[in-house]
């Protein structure tokens, strides 16, 4: 049944990607309610296998796997010969079709179950044209996200991280705003650069792990190369297969000075878009960072952290900074995006445990809260055409209930206590302080995030929501059959998030309790184990 | 390690404490579901009846509390409640049960029922300004939300758990002072106040991670020992130095960042005066009674983590803060603003006593100051209501006659603030009477009179240990036993060394002005001939709004040393306080205990005791005519008065620095981002495009291709250049063959 419910999160959206391509155009009207079908299955899909894993993990350990299924998918090289054996390779490489989740992926695994779902029916009202492409690329998108997290080989994962750029790319190119063509290229071409440094990584990776443990076929099973031989994998080899793997997935998350395609990709994308690639998509950075560059080249992980967390830091407060000058507030938003993902790569960086588990949650509540953001705003969009902070005002007035989720939905993305945000932001600089590699400065520096972080989204919430309404003449636009303030619908999308906003910020113990032990086991280890290897070294070299 | 006890396991007044808490929360809960079909009264009624009954559970619990000894109060306290694992840190969650805890609970109960009472009869009059659209519920929910948030901050036993209602109380102070929205004022106050204060958390943030990386435990008993404990091996905390001061001193500065906060104090004093925007029991309830006293709470919980070096800085800070807020508040002409900065003036008087280290008397100011404020900030509701949303004084006058009741209130409370009394010396067995303000101020100016002037009074007093018990005031003899700091850390080399002077001095020239203005404020609004007749005509009071008046005017009377102070002395000695110490510190400690004798409270009554009379006087004086004499003075004086009014110009300078500053950088960083960061992205886009172009155009059209092409059209030209001899001209045939041999030749010879 696990293996069932994870490959029909993967593969049902792709099948019915093609359904709804291939819909007769007199049946358009089918496509939203079909794709919205689908997300229900994902996201039921996704609930049955939340509760999985806590047993699983009881049974065999923290590094259990729920619903793992494997193939191999492409094998090249020679044969042996007996008939016996036909089918067991004796060189060449292999790419297998491995899935499996663990503790680590199901948070990740669960968002985007809930993401999906909600990021099609907001799109009911503002998608009117190519109605049918628009929910295949969804679907496709889909496909891409789930694969992403589900994969337990190493090439695999590649596969389908470049797999999601190019549902987005038409997504934003097509469906987006004024500059959707720019836009579109820019996050396609700088993305898509940096992965093929990766990639080179990746081969260069499963080339020396064959031949570090002298075996003729080549592949890429994610724990085999996460548990190679420190002593052989040279440090120098490793900082550069960081640096590697860095090009690909720092720019996924995008990580300052690499950011500058993200807000712009947000702007103009379709609201569904934006809560994707806020929620998700931006987490194939830090997750590929906390799957791959931290257990498989730790010793390359321990030479750059502090560069890694200079760059978080700054991130941080430049990220926020920008923020403020924003007048577009979805731009707003996006910048956010960029201070918070750096709060993630702090507490990834800290190498310290609460700091990996701070930094775990952190995707999970930045995915909740910021793509809750995306979605009020764009039902602002919808009524208001546009998004301008000096235009708008007053909007309390008006919509009491977007004002109520905007402003549960900001204090959550400012770190309120009690509310989800705060538990992964404490943890993240408790984690920084902590660090033997980071230290305090970088905790103190990132502490006055917090405080940015509230000037800003406070700042825009004033603007938006209070004071005297502001609204551009002949808005709010209710053609597509909206309200003046949210309709039933709307108030269906927010709820689930706000709940969940409010039941991490009192239980993240829901999260956490697996995530530890699973962090423990699979990634700290391999980073405490480079630590140990290094001071041997220091210490037997005078 | 912390242990885990389910809630059930809680002892009695645990529970209690912890059902006060959760019914405001419960009553949050059902204002915010389905607080709109409740409607107008009835919604603050639920508010009202939430309060009342935590208020009295907490009574209960304070009875039960009284009858339990030593140990039964210890074994009163369960093990706290696992709430998160953070990476292996467990972090755990209790009830810190104490007297401070308890006579907390109970007085910001008391005194939230009484508001929330008033609140009903106010904000009817108050809610009903959007739109037709009744914003009375929501009113209602906030507080509710507020209620459940301060009581939780009393109770917590964790500095994380402190923190988390600490910020939630902040929450709704947002909410609140933001209430009128609709008015562009009162949005940008709500959001400086919270950014003001973000700026304090910013700080306690940073020290509370130093307490987690340093202590590992943030628990309050927990890192207390943690403390003693780096103390005595002389730890990282203390042999590490930073900028001069160790580590330790740091980490208590940065804590106490959040309660300059919360609390209002210089510098981040400025917030809490344009918090007036929200409404006046709000005024009342969070920004004067409660929230803003969560700092001085803060600080006595974090005492035992401020070494002498800190709670110097404390005291500095209190000290500037009572200066500047005092003299401000004697030229506003607005009735709540004059008691906001007359709030921020009390809440400096107590973090200096925390600063000197008069712990209990410091407590015992909030617990007094929280009465008589809050009856002040309610009577100048009453009076604000009564005449029409009329905040100026300038336009009051004589409104005793329509408010009798109000004015009579005010009075008390003024006499309280004014620490009118009796002072001992001239009363038979020295047995001073007097109301609140007058025990708990004049403790404070002792204990600063102790530290600035050394042991002599001391060692010439009565050898009487610490504690409440041996020295009562009904024994006579010694006057006052000071809050004394059992948990200074003896070594420390600045222990015994006195305080600066004027640390004592100030506050006691700032004690002769506090009388003054708050008479003056008095004075204009009730006294006097009316100054507005259109004000005067409509003045009114109701019945609802003055009922929780006279009881909070009572509290003001009763809350005086015989009934208070004994509570919280009693929370001194707690387990809290002591556990930060082994044997050998305490009685360290005793013997450093500051005990304020007999001689010294003479000598000190000798120089304030008649302060209210002196300030009242004064400003009997200049007010009695009405504004005349003032206007003149404050011509005659006018750079001071400008000065004054303009608050220090603080907000001018603060928008000039900080604003300003934050606004260039953000300019500059988006321009950076716009222009170096994205312009560089572009820049290897347009290379790439460039490269592309050379290659595509140049090399691949005009080399590759052109090669290809070349090769074709070299071929070419080369089959016409062969062809060319080929033509039959028998002439060339013959010179083709004459060179070729010619060649041939040349080639052999040289060869």
């Amino acid at each position: 049944m696990d293996v069932l419910a994870l490959n029909l999160l993967i593969f049902l959206p792709l099948v019915a990607a093609v359904l709804v391509w291939t819909l007769p155009e007199r049946r358009e009207s089918l496509a939203p309610k079909l794709a919205l079908a689908v997300g229900c299955v994902v996201l039921f899909a996704g609930a049955w296998l939340w509760p999985r894993l806590p047993a699983a993990m009881g049974d065999r350990g923290a590094g259990a796997l729920v619903g793992e299924l494997k193939a191999d998918w492409i094998a090249v090289g020679n044969r042996d010969g007996t008939s016996e054996a036909a089918t067991t390779l004796t060189n060449g490489f292999v790419l297998r079709f491995h899935v499996g989740l663990d503790a680590i992926s199901m948070p990740l695994i669960a968002l985007t179950a809930l993401l999906v779902p909600l990021s099609i029916w907001c799109s009911f009202t503002a998608i009117r044209k190519r109605q049918r492409e628009y929910y295949a690329w969804l679907l496709a998108l889909t496909t891409g996200m789930f694969g992403v997290f589900a994969a337990r080989d190493l090439l695999l994962f590649y596969v389908f991280f470049e797999f999601t750029l190019v549902p987005l790319y038409f997504l934003i190119g097509v469906w987006g705003g004024p500059e959707r063509r720019y836009a579109a290229n820019k996050f396609f071409l700088f993305t898509f650069t940096g992965s093929v440094l990766t990639f080179a990584g990746i081969l260069y990776l499963a080339l020396r792990a064959a031949q570090i443990d002298h075996c003729s076929v080549i592949d890429f099973d994610l724990l085999r190369l996460s548990a190679l031989s420190l002593k052989q994998l040279t440090t120098a080899e490793q900082s550069l297969l960081f640096l590697a793997f860095f090009a690909g997935f720092a720019i996924k998350v995008p990580l300052f000075p690499l950011h500058t395609w993200l807000p712009l990709a947000h702007t103009e994308a379709p609201t569904a878009g934006s809560v994707l690639l806020a929620g998700v998509l931006l987490k194939l950075g830090t997750y590929g960072f906390l799957r791959f560059s931290l257990p498989m080249v730790p010793a390359g992980t321990l030479e750059w952290a502090r560069v890694m967390g200079g760059l978080a830091v700054a991130g941080i407060i430049y990220g926020a900074l920008c923020c403020w000058v924003q007048r577009d507030v979805k731009k707003l938003v996006a910048y956010s995006s960029v201070s918070h993902l750096a709060f993630c790569m702090l507490g990834m960086f800290s190498l310290v445990p609460v700091g990996l588990s701070g930094s775990v949650l952190y995707m999970v509540n930045h995915g909740l809260s910021t793509g809750a953001l995306f979605l009020v705003v764009g039902m602002l969009y919808e009524r208001y055409h546009t998004r301008d902070l000096d235009a708008l005002g007053g909007l309390a007035r008006q919509m009491p209930i977007l004002a109520f989720f905007f402003v549960l939905f900001v204090l959550s993305s400012i770190g309120l206590p009690g509310l989800n945000g705060f538990v992964s932001e404490f943890a993240v600089l408790l984690a920084a302080f902590n660090s033997e590699v980071l230290g305090r400065w970088y905790g103190a520096l990132g502490a006055t995030g917090i405080l940015l972080g509230a000037v800003y989204m406070l700042y825009a919430t004033g603007k938006l929501l209070f004071g005297p309404v502001k609204e551009p003449a002949g808005t709010p636009d209710l053609s597509a059959g909206l309200k003046r303030d949210l309709t039933l619908r709307e108030i269906a999308i927010l709820t689930p998030i706000a709940i969940l906003v409010v039941v991490l910020g009192i239980a993240p113990r829901l999260v956490t309790d697996t995530l530890d032990p699973a962090l423990q086991t699979q990634v700290l280890a391999r980073v405490q184990e480079a630590s140990a290897l290094a001071a041997a070294v220091a210490g037997g070299a005078p | 390690m912390v242990g885990i006890a389910h809630p059930t396991s809680m002892s009695n007044i645990e529970q209690l404490l912890v059902a006060g808490v959760l019914i405001p929360l419960a009553s949050f809960l059902i204002l915010a579901l389905c607080g709109y079909r409740l409607g107008k009264p009835l919604a603050g009624w639920v508010a009202v009846l939430a309060i009342a009954s935590s208020c009295v559970l907490s009574a209960a619990a304070l009875v039960k509390w009284h009858g339990l000894d030593e140990a039964g109060r210890l074994a009163a306290r369960s093990a706290p409640v696992l709430w998160a694992y953070l990476g292996s840190v467990p972090l755990a969650f209790g009830v810190n049960l104490d007297s401070l805890t308890l006579i907390m609970f109970f007085m910001v109960t008391l005194v939230s029922t009484c508001i929330f009472v008033f609140s009903v009869g106010y904000m009817a009059g108050h809610s009903d300004e959007i739109d037709g659209l009744s914003k009375f519920h929501r009113f209602f929910t906030y507080l509710s939300l507020f209620g459940f948030s301060m009581l939780l901050l009393l109770i917590a036993d964790n500095l994380l758990l402190l923190f988390i209602s600490w910020e939630l109380v902040g929450l709704c102070s947002y909410l609140l002072i933001g209430f009128y929205f609709h008015k562009k004022s009162a949005s940008t106050a709500a959001i400086k106040a919270f950014v003001t204060n973000r700026v304090g958390d910013c700080g306690f943030i940073i020290g509370l991670g130093m307490a987690y990386l340093y202590l590992g435990d943030l628990s309050l008993s927990g890192a207390a020992q943690a403390f003693a404990g780096q103390w005595q091996t002389h730890g990282p905390l203390f042999s590490q130095t930073f900028l001069g001061l160790n580590l330790a001193t740091w980490m208590g500065i940065l804590l106490f960042c959040g309660a300059i906060g919360k609390s209002a104090q210089f510098p981040l004093h400025v917030w809490l005066p344009d918090a007036m925007e929200g409404p006046t029991p709000v005024s009342a309830l969070i920004h004067a009674a409660t929230m803003v006293a969560a700092g001085v709470y803060l600080t006595a919980r974090i005492f035992v983590l401020l070494t002498p070096e800190a709670q110097l800085f404390v005291a500095v800070i209190g000290c500037i803060t009572l200066t500047l807020a005092a003299l401000v508040a004697m030229v506003q002409t607005d009735i709540k603003k004059v008691l906001a900065y007359s709030t921020i003036s009390q809440l400096g008087y107590m973090m200096l006593g925390m600063g000197v280290g008069a712990w209990i008397a410091a407590l015992f100011h909030l617990l007094t100051h929280a009465f008589f404020k809050a009856l002040m900030f309610l009577g100048s509701g009453q009076v604000i209501e009564g005449c029409h949303h009329e905040q100026d004084m300038r336009k009051m006058g004589g409104l005793w006659r329509k408010m009798p009741v109000t004015c009579g209130t005010f009075l008390v409370g003024v006499l309280a603030i004014a620490g009118a009394g009796i002072p001992a010396i001239w009363m038979p067995n020295h047995t001073p009477f007097g109301l609140g303000g007058y025990f708990s101020k004049d403790e404070i100016l002792a204990v600063a009179y102790h530290r600035v002037y050394g042991e002599e009074n001391v060692a010439a007093d009565a050898p009487v240990g610490r504690g409440e018990a041996e020295a009562s005031p009904h024994t006579g003899n010694t006057a006052v036993v000071a809050g004394a700091a059992p948990i200074q850390n003896p070594k420390s080399k600045i222990q015994n060394a006195a305080l600066p002077p004027w640390l004592f001095w100030i506050p006691i020239i700032i004690a002769y002005i506090t009388p003054f203005y708050m008479l003056r404020a008095w004075w204009l609004t009730f006294m006097g001939k009316p100054r507005d007749h259109h004000v005067y005509d409509h003045a009114h009071e109701s019945p609802l709004m003055y009922l929780p008046l006279v009881v909070l005017a009572l509290g003001t009377f009763f809350s005086s040393y015989y009934l208070f102070r004994p509570l919280v002395a009693d929370a001194a000695p707690t387990p809290f306080l002591t556990a930060a110490f082994d044997g050998e510190a305490t009685e360290a400690a005793d013997a450093h205990g500051l005990l304020i004798g007999h001689t010294t409270h003479a000598a000190l009554a000798r120089i304030v005791g008649g302060a209210f009379v002196v300030g009242f006087f004064v400003a009997w004086v200049l007010y009695r005519r009405g504004l005349g004499l003032a206007e003149k003075l404050a011509t005659a004086l006018r750079p001071v008065h400008v000065l004054l009014s303009h608050k220090f110009f603080f907000d001018e300078f603060y928008g000039l620095v900080f604003v300003g500053g934050t606004m260039v950088l953000k300019a500059v960083s988006y321009a950076f981002d716009k222009y170096v960061v994205d312009a560089l992205v572009n820049l290897s886009a347009l290379v790439t495009e460039r490269l592309s172009w050379i290659s595509g155009t140049i090399l691949d059209q005009g080399v590759v291709d052109g090669a290809v092409n070349g090769v074709g059209r070299g071929t070419w030209s080369l089959g016409g250049l062969a062809r060319s001899p080929q033509v039959g001209r028998i002439r060339n045939y013959i010179l083709f063959a004459a060179g070729s041999v010619a060649v041939v030749v040349l080639w052999m010879a040289f060869a």
